[in-house]
């Protein structure tokens, strides 16, 4: 067998090697890409930041020298595979995007990183005042403690055709009252026309889509003691308008419209307004899949008359798996840092995230030039609430409950007092 | 081991062990032995993928015990079985699963029947047709529900709208009205599968003594009483193979539901594997969905049994054995 100590080195090739290895063990090497060799792994939500993380990995490994692995996934498999990795103990993701609505159950059962401390500790960095409270306590913190840290704000907009406002002489709605009324002006089957539409299918889709109108309209999930009132006064009513904007001003096809198929009515120009949340919004204008270019305007949601002007925010916060070990967990933390940073932050809603959540991206010129809707975002993010799905450990059963009740009442097979009074009986058995 | 007394004479008996081992065998012993070792991997196999967690998913149904709450886990009893009788959405889905299976079965039957009587004669056009029959069966029947999902959806389904715009059936599409949902969804389950029964039925009648035929052709039977008195008899054992594996098959329906209607609306086409798959698998309620397998296979193995009781008593009747 040849030994190692039989090949003969030039000098020259020694002294290299000698200096290499001194340039490693040294601290400036290591601090120039601190995370070589390290992979993460992140679990994501297919919404429009998906394909940008996954766009932006390689100028992370650039700035860390971390790999970067984006698995894009829809949200039922997402929640599946997430909550099978942190019950399992499997350790397959670092990173996971957690919607505003799983932060009870992420804090309940512990599976991510209680961030609290290296927030405090990285304050400065992370420029936590530039960033709306809102979406602070909303998209990151339950009973104080932040179980992820927010990355992608959503606002509840109202997005409207300003042709057909205006060629029916009608106003932006203030109110929900003149936006039922607006609905039914603008609606004419005979011409494929529809004055409203909104999520009708059942489960998550018609569930989420209910409560911000149930909100708006003075509705509550949830009473005064964190218990569940779903068949209080005012969501019946609440309902039984959704229900009368569903039969009247609707696409036929609503009651089996998801988010996709929502937004792509509106594309299609069949719907003349819609509530949506601002990250669909660049795409209202993008001609390969919009037939509505130039003619959507962009507004603040409308409330009930006599309802407090509170509108509905939503999003995405990053958490860090709390099973992997301390190293990954460090280096995922400086992963979250680097994305919400000032400026790839804005970087990453330039490449189209549509996830606007600091003060600062709402005024930056840049920014302004490509969304001009930000404004509209900014009012929003100022009297948002994050609560109106209520962010608790039961929340997933309670909008399976209502996903079901509110299609039901849709497809009239039952009136909305009897459907509410059934949800709550079984909401009830969840406490 | 062996051990020598101190006389020298060798103890009367080894220990057990060993006596079993040396023993001689007798070919019957030797033949059970190997046919023991050839069957083992097939049992262990069988204990394994099949026993172990059909007894695994007894055990859990008696617990409530979510994988989200493990800290909540506890012994109830009986109480997931009467909880499932209790709720009015899982005896919808009982009584939904059970109109589906007997409904398309049936269905399924009658045409498939008739189809494999229309095919009998061996010739090229049958064979021809026989193989294009065949092409709904050998599609994915979650694609098969996606496919009449996009047919005839309101707005932009090829038949939907049409029928929509005609005015005929609700406004917002035959899937979405509880009054006619569950009825497409069975129509959809007799596109895909009444050609494999006519499959089934067919290899039966291709089966039949022609001579037994023949002769009754011969003694002047009307097609009628060929059929009654001769084909159906004789056509029992194939008749019974085709609605036992339809009938399991069709009481497992999921994969056409979930994608069109998801249950809805209004439970109106829930069924029980849809409901325990979300139970199970969308909010981890281990111990709940698995009482809802267990009734499930409970129901399948009573109707297997009523079938097999039927076919066996129908076959006492007409063939006298």
């Amino acid at each position: 067998m040849t030994k190692i100590a039989n090949f003969r080195l030039s000098k020259t090739t020694s002294v290299l090697g000698a200096s290499l290895l001194a340039l490693m063990a040294t601290t400036a090497y290591g601090q120039d890409k601190p995370l070589e060799g390290v992979t993460l792994t992140l679990a994501s939500q297919n919404d429009q930041f998906g394909a940008v993380l996954a766009k932006m990995a390689p100028e992370f490994k650039e700035a860390t020298g971390a790999d970067l692995k984006v698995e894009i996934m829809d949200y039922g498999t997402l929640l599946t595979k997430t909550t099978a990795d942190f019950v399992g103990d499997t350790k397959g993701y670092d990173l996971v995007t957690m919607d505003i609505v799983w932060a009870g159950a992420y804090a309940e059962n512990q599976y991510s990183v209680d961030l609290t401390e290296w927030v405090k500790r990285d304050a400065a960095e992370l420029e936590l005042d530039d960033i709306y409270p809102v979406i602070l306590e909303s998209l990151g913190q339950y009973d104080g403690k932040y179980v992820a840290f927010p990355f992608a704000a959503y606002a509840n907009v109202l997005a409207y055709r300003k042709d057909l406002f205006e060629a029916a002489g009608l106003d932006v709605p203030k109110t929900m009252e003149e936006m039922v009324a607006d609905a039914k002006t603008l609606t004419d089957p005979a011409k494929n026309q529809y004055g409203f539409v909104a999520n009708g299918q059942m489960g998550a889709a018609v569930a989420q889509d209910w409560m911000q109108y149930n909100s708006q309209m003075g509705g509550s999930i949830l009473d005064a003691e964190g218990m569940p009132a779903l068949n209080s006064p005012e969501n019946v009513k609440s309902l039984a308008v959704y229900k009368e904007l569903f039969a009247d001003t609707a696409p036929p096809g609503a009651i089996e419209y998801d988010w996709g198929g929502r937004e792509e009515s509106f594309r299609q120009g069949i719907a003349a307004m819609m509530q949506t949340w601002s990250v669909g919004a660049p795409g209202y204008s993008d001609p390969a899949i919009s037939n509505v270019v130039g003619k959507v305007g962009i507004a603040t949601a409308p409330v009930g008359e006599g309802v407090a002007p509170e509108y509905g925010v939503g999003g995405w916060g990053m958490a860090i798996n709390a099973d992997i070990d301390a190293k990954q967990q460090e280096a995922a933390w400086t992963f979250i840092k680097w994305l919400v940073s000032k400026p790839i932050h804005k970087e990453f809603n330039l490449d189209g995230a549509g996830s606007f959540m600091r003060k600062s991206q709402m005024t930056d010129p840049d920014l302004l030039a490509k969304f001009d809707f930000l404004p509209v975002i900014a009012t929003t993010y100022e009297n948002g609430n994050g609560d109106y799905r209520p962010r608790i450990p039961e929340y997933p059963e309670i909008q399976d409950i209502l996903g079901s009740a509110v299609n039901a009442v849709l497809s009239g097979a039952v009136e909305p007092q009897a459907a509410l009074d059934e949800a709550q009986a079984k909401a009830e058995e969840l406490f | 081991m062996s051990q020598t007394s101190s006389t020298g004479v060798q103890p009367r008996t080894q220990t057990p062990r060993l006596a079993w081992l040396s023993r001689p065998r007798s070919f019957t012993d030797s033949r059970r032995f190997f046919l023991f070792f050839m069957a083992a991997p097939a049992v262990l196999y069988v204990l394994v993928v099949g026993v172990w967690p059909l007894a695994q998913g007894f055990w859990y149904s008696f617990f409530r015990y979510n994988l989200i709450r493990p800290q909540r886990t506890k012994f109830i009893g009986l109480d997931n079985y009467i909880a499932i009788f209790e709720d009015r959405g899982a005896r919808q889905a009982i009584v939904n699963t059970f109109q589906f299976t007997l409904t398309s079965v049936g269905l399924q039957l009658f045409f498939g029947f008739c189809l494999a009587l229309l095919l009998w004669r061996d010739s090229r056009f049958n064979r021809i047709a026989l193989a294009f029959l065949l092409i709904p069966a050998t599609i994915t029947p979650l694609v098969v529900g996606l496919i009449y999902k996009a047919l005839l959806g309101a707005d932009y389904g090829l038949i939907g709208y049409y029928l929509a715009n005609a005015g005929i059936g609700p406004r917002t599409g035959l899937l979405t009205d509880a009054g006619t949902a569950l009825w497409v969804l069975i129509l959809i389950d007799c596109w895909e599968w009444t050609p494999l029964m006519a499959l089934i039925l067919l290899a039966g009648l291709k089966s039949l003594p022609t001579d037994v035929l023949e002769a009754s052709r011969a003694d002047g039977a009307t097609a009628w009483q060929r059929f009654t008195l001769i084909v159906l008899p004789l056509m029992l054992p194939s008749i019974f193979l085709a609605l036992v594996l339809r009938t399991m098959d069709a009481f497992r329906v999921f994969d056409s539901v979930f994608v069109t209607t998801g249950g809805g609306p209004n439970d109106a086409t829930n069924t029980l594997m849809v409901l325990a798959v979300k139970e199970g698998l969308q909010f981890f309620n281990i111990g709940y969905a698995s009482a809802i397998g267990n009734i499930t296979i409970l129901f399948i193995a009573c109707m297997a049994a009523v079938l097999l009781l039927v076919v066996r008593r129908a076959d006492v009747r007409i063939n006298g054995k």
